[in-house]
């Protein structure tokens, strides 16, 4: 507490005079006109009857006086000015950028970093002067504005308090894109709907008032590229202690043992975030029951792997758990499924290729996806078309033919070009008369229509092979030095395609996606038609190793089946695509609390589930069968490595935000309040002395 | 002489006064005989009754014609005429300085009154204050004769006198110790209480009158806002704001003060009587005196 005068000391000598005036005005006002009695015997006695006692007369008599010294004292106090230094924040605009990504739930600081990072958020919503508005904002790989601006603090509160930890893990960049653009545009709460980002008329817009931004996270995610903050003032509030220790599962798989025909094999990978070296036990559990347990050390800093030899047993959940105690625990478990292994199904539409029959009839073909073959006929049938349309194939090779419409399924078209979703949409529009809206809906009638489509460029002569996308899986083993073509056409890809196969003239094959799906076009015939009709070899392709290579790879990340029978793992929040050979329109997925989710067969076929936010396993149901288990896993050494920002300061764009506590020195002043009281006082000094006429 | 008179007792009272004795309930003996058939027996020409002779008795007093004729001894008793012993003792504090009239000179005509009723009868007649010096007691009057003395004694009354009520009685005891009617006129106004004199005064077997004249500015005050009430005997102060619930509860308090004093008085044997000094002298000896058998 500390004191500024607020006036001149002659000033002061004319306040200071005042009380004892007062005083002295006092005395003068009580002076009563003295008047001679007999005796004063009955009306001392009639005064004590009237009151309790005689120091409550005393005092009563004297009350007002006190009361209008206490209401000069009051007054007099609050020319003095007395405050004290108190934490406030500096701008009248606050955002409060409050991280909830999985390394937030480490309990370093207690209870956890997200409980203290709302306790400090709402410590400076509690700061907060009268007049200034707020906006909260929660972040992990998503940002979702909890409140727009406000100055209800009550909201504002609310708001925090709902913020419920997650398992995602962390990105900055669209938090702080969302906060640029809502700050920018000054949106008010209330009007939060809408694209965030400029728009036509901001630059007549007048400048949005200095906006303060408080990221309060442990700073565990990448660099912010590319990004200008405008008049946003960061400022970054580390949660966290440095010296933070955990232990982490980053990897756990299961697959089959290569030496031993008929036995498996679960595999972890146990990451040291900590400085000295760790010796945990590993425990390997199987749909509850534990079957297995290992011990290692891991170095810091280091990742040790971790291996279970496995009878081959029956489906369900395999989960390995480190006993090592530690302040992150999400990352201490982790889950596989193991699924009753499923071949894919494969469609094979030819009118005759041989060197493409053989490579699927091999035996390795054969255990990787059950094949069938059919004519192109085949395409305008409505067996097909329904069995195409309902996912019961999980690829479709179309060689020198091409479907009506896309099906719902990953496709090879070899020579062919898909067909385009504008003729799709102009055959369905023809039929609209004739059509449901469920079944516009599941044709795909509100498809939107890229710009771009496949389409084949000039045709290539003896096109040479001169590079290849080692990187993608299918031609990650293959060696196309070797491999001659006489014609064929340059492949024009659609936007968000990947070249897998380049000559000379420009790519030849390619990969792109389509709602869900992947298209591989090939702008080369392996057995081409010549002039006469007659059918003749287009390249030398399938007397090379790498054909059959390819179509193993094709099966297998085509057709979707690894190798394995474990099921998928995603991470926190990643949506996943569910299949079902059956003509279900929903799927019925149990979470690992319990809860009962439905997955609807979206427009691709595919059964789109995004609801991955719980860690463990998850069952797919079809009725009352578990068809499928899918695994979702934390994996994330980002994360997991919880010790807080290097230096504790993060990097946005070209800026570097130094860490630092959220509030700054602002003096808090009492006169206000001093005068208020003042003021009640004298209310009740007026009511005393009116009162005392009729006591 | 004349002036001391009529200022104190108008003609018309004292032609009232003439007609009046006092009268006491008690049996005493006075010093000298007078007027008055005692209630003891003793020697007059007025039989009263017989009594068995004990020894020791005086012999002069059996009757001889009942010893002749029932050979038995008997004592003829006849009533004594004797005179009685009035005491008039008058508070003559400062605070009987006050009213109009004031209430000293409203005891000094009823003290006036009542004497005059005693001179007039052949009664012993004193006249004494409260304050008064044991070395000069008031004056003994006895006979119409000294009721010129009596006036002007109570015409050099005057209020001032700074003792209690309890030394004054004290002090009178000390002074005269016969029997006879005692008249206290006082206000009671005592802070030391009254109730320790008013018990002296009943230990002398005296048939003791309280008079407690009181003005009509004491029963009915009419005074307003921030007053200091000065007390005219100890300069005492009491601070007040004169507000109507205030007086009422002066009054009350003033009510509950002269309701204790008689019920004391009644409870003791004593005759208790408020006089207001608005309320004339002559309405109160030939009314309320009479109705309480102090006069006849």
């Amino acid at each position: 507490m500390d004191f500024i005068s607020s006036l001149a000391i002659w000033q002061w000598l004319i306040v200071l005079a005042v009380p004892p005036a007062v005083v002295a005005l006092y005395f003068l006002k009580l002076r009563r006109q003295p008047l001679e009695v007999p005796s004063t015997y009955l009306w001392k006695k009639s005064i004590e009857d009237l009151h309790v006692n005689s120091l409550w007369q005393r005092i009563r008599q004297n009350l007002l006086l006190y009361l209008q010294l206490l209401v000069l004292g009051l007054i007099i106090l609050a020319l003095f000015r007395p405050g004290w230094r108190s934490q406030n924040l500096k701008n009248k605009r606050h955002i409060f950028l409050l991280d909830h990504s999985a390394s937030m739930n480490a309990s370093d600081v207690a209870p956890s970093r997200l409980l203290e990072a709302k306790r400090q958020a709402l410590a400076m919503i509690d700061a907060m002067g009268s007049g200034d508005s707020g906006m909260v904002v929660s972040f992990s790989d998503i940002a979702r504005v909890e409140q727009g601006f406000t100055e209800n603090k009550r909201d504002l509160h609310r708001a925090v308090a709902n913020i419920k930890a997650s398992n995602r893990p962390t990105a900055l960049d669209e938090a702080l894109r969302t906060v640029v653009g809502m700050s920018k545009s000054g949106r008010e709460p209330g009007n939060l709907a809408g694209r965030v980002g400029s728009s036509a008329d901001e630059d007549q817009k007048p400048e949005a008032p200095p906006t303060t931004l408080y990221i309060l996270s442990d700073g565990k995610f990448p660099p912010v590229q590319g990004l200008s903050l405008r008049t946003l003032e960061p400022k970054f509030i580390p949660i966290g202690h440095s010296n933070a220790i955990n232990l982490s599962i980053v990897a756990f798989g299961v697959r089959r043992n290569e030496q031993h025909e008929g036995r498996w094999q679960a595999f972890g990978s146990v990451q040291n975030f900590g400085e000295e070296a760790v010796t945990t036990h590993v425990e390997l559990s199987h749909n509850g029951n534990k079957i297995d347990a290992s011990q290692v050390t891991v170095q810091p800093g280091d990742t040790a792997g971790v291996a279970f030899d496995l009878t081959e047993g029956e489906s369900g959940i395999l989960e390995m758990q480190i006993t090592h105690d530690d302040v992150l625990h999400e990352d201490n478990r982790a889950w596989v499924a193991v699924n009753s292994s499923r071949k894919p199904k494969v469609l094979l539409v030819t009118d005759g290729n041989e060197a493409l029959e053989m490579a699927l009839a091999t035996s390795r073909a054969r255990e990787l996806a059950e094949t069938t073959t059919a004519k192109p006929e085949v395409l305008n049938t409505k067996e097909h078309q329904q069995a195409a349309s309902s996912g019961s194939y999980d690829l479709i090779i179309f060689d020198r033919c091409r479907p009506i419409r896309s099906p719902r399924a990953n496709t090879v078209y070899i020579g062919a070009l898909p067909p385009s979703p504008l003729d799709e949409a102009t055959e369905i529009t023809a039929n609209a008369k004739s059509l449901n809206d469920s079944e516009k809906s599941a044709r795909g009638a509100d498809t939107p229509i890229p710009e771009r489509w496949w389409s084949f460029g000039p045709r290539l002569e003896n096109p040479q092979v001169i590079d290849l996308n080692r990187s993608h899986p299918l031609m990650q083993w293959l060696d196309m030095g070797d491999v001659e073509l006489i014609e064929g056409r340059l492949v024009l890809v659609p936007p968000g395609g990947t070249t897998l196969l380049e000559s000379t003239q420009g790519p030849i094959l390619a990969i792109a996606p389509r709602a869900g799906f992947e298209d591989v076009v090939m702008g080369f015939e392996i057995n081409g038609v010549n002039q006469d009709g007659n059918r003749s070899v287009n390249t030398n392709w399938p007397i090379r190793s790498s054909f059959p290579s390819f179509i193993f790879a094709a099966l297998s990340y085509l057709g979707g089946n690894n190798g394995a029978a474990a099921g998928a793992s995603v991470k926190p929040g990643q949506p996943l695509m569910l299949k079902s050979e059956l003509p279900v329109d929903q799927l019925e997925v149990h979470t690992p609390q319990g809860a009962r989710l439905t997955a609807h067969r979206g427009k691709a076929g595919s059964f789109q589930f995004s609801s991955t936010e719980a860690l463990g396993p998850y069952e797919i149901y079809e009725g009352s069968k578990v068809i499928e288990r899918f695994t979702v896993n934390l994996f994330d050494p980002l994360e997991s490595s919880i010790r807080p920002a290097k230096d504790g300061s993060i990097q946005i764009g070209i800026e570097t935000v130094q860490g630092t506590v959220g509030y700054e020195p602002v003096r808090r002043e009492t006169w206000k309040w001093l005068l208020l009281a003042g003021l009640v006082v004298l209310l009740l000094e007026w009511y005393i002395y009116h009162r005392r006429v009729y006591v | 002489m004349a002036t001391a008179e009529t200022s104190l007792l108008s003609p018309k009272l004292l032609a009232q006064l003439e007609k009046l004795e006092l009268v006491s309930r008690k049996i005493f003996r006075g010093r000298m005989k007078g007027e008055r058939r005692s209630k003891r027996k003793g020697q007059s020409v007025e039989f009263a009754d017989f009594r068995s002779y004990v020894p020791g008795d005086d012999l002069r007093f059996i009757d001889w014609n009942t010893y002749a004729r029932l050979d038995r001894l008997f004592l003829k008793l006849f009533l004594e005429e004797e005179d009685l012993h009035f005491y008039a003792l008058i508070d003559a504090s400062s605070s009987m300085g006050f009213g109009t009239p004031t209430k000293l000179e409203y005891a000094r005509q009823l003290a006036g009154a009542l004497s005059f009723i005693g001179l007039i009868r052949g009664d012993r007649v004193r006249i004494e204050t409260l304050g008064q010096s044991p070395r000069t007691p008031g004056p003994v009057l006895r006979g119409r004769r000294s009721m010129w003395r009596m006036m002007e004694y109570l015409s050099g009354l005057q209020p001032g006198e700074s003792i209690s009520l309890a030394q004054g009685a004290k002090n009178f005891f000390a002074r005269n110790s016969g029997k006879g009617i005692l008249l206290l006129i006082s206000d009671l106004m005592d802070k030391t209480g009254y109730e320790t004199a008013l018990r002296y005064l009943v230990s002398q077997q005296m048939d003791v009158y309280i008079v407690q004249v009181l003005s009509t500015e004491e029963i009915d005050p009419d005074i307003q806002g921030d007053l200091k009430l000065i007390d005219c005997e100890d300069a005492d102060i009491a601070e007040i704001t004169a507000s109507a619930p205030l007086i009422a509860r002066y009054k009350r308090t003033l009510n509950a003060f002269i309701d204790d004093a008689r019920i004391f008085c009644t409870r003791r044997g004593m005759n208790y009587l408020l006089a207001r000094n608005d309320v004339p002298v002559e309405q109160l000896v030939s009314g309320y005196l009479r109705q309480r058998g102090m006069v006849k």
